[in-house]
């Protein structure tokens, strides 16, 4: 296949996959560009792209079994990151352009003007069919779960796959324990009612009712990285003894948020505890 | 070592940096160096017995990344260090199947704000390309604007020749330049009306004289990144009203010069006009 044949776009599409997977990606889905329509003007794909007609998007780099079984909660907090997903995402934009002659652009990482982003990912990841939203927050695949998604949006008319018929979450063991204890396995780690961020409701074993206090998981979420580096130059500044100010700066805290901006760039998972208790992908948490 | 046998380790090399993610490959030889630049810049000041320089130059946004509309899409992917993998690669082949000594050349500065070696000038020596009008920024006759990175190695290859013909000023640019006393790059970003750039043609179409003010550049060229993140922090500290600090702390432009920084990856190129308007390797971002 060439571009100066006609383009099967079936075939384009699988060797597109082809290569994400060969690259590291597990999952791999096209959105329709028009499909985007309950995203805010502004922030759906012809936005970043004139005449676009796909979004490709792919999955993968989620922490390994070995990560989960870590005692020790702060290794996952320096190695859960969507990194290797954002790489990949220009690599595939660049594979578009070279091989098919189509516009690809990746959406970029990281929050824009109010910090919103610039399109939503778990948006695009959900609508091509790569999981569906969670009560935990995350899009979640249903074999594998938890993962990091990249999105690049193309002029080129990839066959758009259609939404998962049934979603990944509530998965069967949370609603049976909805019925028998009112919570799931991702509300009794984290409920909204007594300090956590998440809450909400199954009717015939589907969300009727979604909690997610965003603003508090944050905090929880992301603990060192940028986030946590603002918090604490601002309370560094207001510190007015100058001795404690001096300590505050060499604090191991201090340390490690600085660390942290320096090996992710986009976002990094911290907390984690809503998908240690899920039960969707459990399989590929449990190894020997 | 005959002739032959530097030849072919020649055209493996670099096969292997196009094939490790370079769009271009040139080397060049070091005492090339000795009329351009001082002691201390020299591929010999970095390794000693250097006998090579490997340059690798890539693409940066793609090109549907030129035509988003929304310039801050520009901002955050305008880059992606291939260059830098490639290098790696070379490096890792020379050490490993040469036995000889390779090293990436350093591309940032150390001291002061001048990099200890020039990548502009490594790939004019490696006949990569030529500056240009605009920002003196070294275009290849085939793409342009490219990024890029060098290896410094004692092992011998084959030396490409330096351009025998400027790549800049396109005859377009000359045409213009004798039209309306302007090229498309001064035009878009002119010195006397608060821009950077100035210069003029000779009679035979070549660059009789340029300016660049980069001091005003960077403050356009950077919005986001170290020098962002600088400017932003002089004004955090010296805020006095704390309810002000912190606003400002949490603000969405500080949190992207923040995230911009991190691992130098989000944000490194950021205005791109002078580019935008050059003809030259506009065939290249012509797609569907």
């Amino acid at each position: 296949m060439t571009v100066t044949s006609q383009i099967d776009f079936e075939e384009a599409k699988s060797e597109i996959g082809a290569i994400a997977a060969k690259s590291g990606a597990l999952v791999g889905g096209v959105a329709a560009a028009d499909a985007f329509m309950a995203a805010p003007e502004g922030r759906r794909p012809s936005d970043i792209l004139p005449h676009a007609r796909s979004v490709f998007v792919i999955g993968g780099a989620q922490p390994r079994a070995g990560d989960w079984q870590s005692p020790n909660y702060q290794h996952m907090e320096v190695t859960s990151t969507s990194d290797r997903m954002q790489t990949l995402a220009l690599k595939i934009a660049r594979t578009i352009e070279d091989r098919f002659s189509y516009y690809a652009v990746c959406v970029p990482p990281g929050v824009d003007q109010g910090q919103q982003p610039f399109m939503s990912i778990a948006m695009a990841a959900d609508l091509a069919g790569c999981g569906s939203r969670s009560l935990a927050g995350p899009v979640l695949h249903p074999e594998y779960g938890f993962m990091y998604f990249g999105a690049i949006i193309t002029t080129m008319p990839l066959p758009a796959d259609k939404r998962l018929d049934t979603p990944a979450c509530p998965a069967p063991e949370c609603v049976a324990m909805y019925a028998a204890e009112n919570t799931t396995p991702c509300f009794g780690v984290c409920p909204i009612g007594s300090g956590g961020c998440l809450g909400g409701r199954l009717e015939a074993g589907h969300i009727s009712d979604r909690q997610y206090d965003s603003a508090r998981c944050s905090t929880r979420v992301q603990n060192y990285w940028v986030p946590g580096f603002q918090k604490l130059l601002g309370a560094t500044l207001q510190e007015p003894d100058a001795k404690k100010q001096k300590m505050m700066l060499f604090s191991s805290m201090f340390s490690r948020t600085l660390w942290s901006m320096t090996y992710s760039n986009v976002s990094q998972g911290q907390c984690s505890e809503c998908m240690r208790v899920c039960p969707v992908g459990l399989a590929h948490r449990t190894k020997q | 070592m005959s002739d032959l046998e530097t030849e072919t380790r020649t055209q493996q090399i670099k096969q292997l940096a196009l094939e490790a993610g370079g769009d271009v490959v040139g080397i060049a030889d070091p005492r090339a160096w000795d009329e351009h630049v001082p002691h201390g810049h020299r591929p010999d000041d970095i390794l000693p017995g250097a006998r090579s320089v490997i340059v690798v130059g890539s693409r940066g946004p793609t090109a549907g990344a030129w035509r988003s509309p929304n310039h801050r899409v520009m901002e955050i992917n305008g880059y992606d260090f291939r260059n830098d993998a490639a290098i790696h690669r070379v490096a890792d082949a020379i050490e490993q199947q040469h036995d000889h000594q390779a090293i990436q050349a350093p591309g940032l500065p150390v001291a002061g704000h001048l990099p200890p070696f020039s990548m502009m000038l490594a790939a004019v020596l490696a006949g990569l390309g030529t500056r240009s009008l605009a920002a003196n920024i070294i275009l290849n006759p085939k793409y342009g604007l490219l990024y890029y990175s060098a290896c410094i190695t004692t092992l011998e290859f084959q030396y490409d020749h330096m351009l025998e013909q400027d790549v800049c000023p396109h005859h377009m640019c000359v045409e213009s330049f004798r039209r309306f006393g302007k090229t498309p790059c001064m035009a878009a970003c002119p010195s006397e009306e608060g821009g950077c750039l100035d210069g003029s043609i000779d009679d035979q179409g070549r660059i009789d004289y340029s300016y660049y003010d980069r001091e005003r550049c960077v403050t356009r060229a950077m919005n986001f990144g170290i020098n962002s993140f600088q400017k932003a922090l002089a004004q955090i500290v010296s805020e006095q009203d704390e309810e002000q600090q912190a606003t400002m702390i949490y603000s969405d432009f500080f949190s992207r010069s923040c995230s911009a920084i991190t691992h130098y990856k989000e944000s490194v190129a950021q205005c791109f006009e002078c580019m935008r308007v050059c003809p030259i390797g506009r065939s290249e971002r012509k797609l569907k």
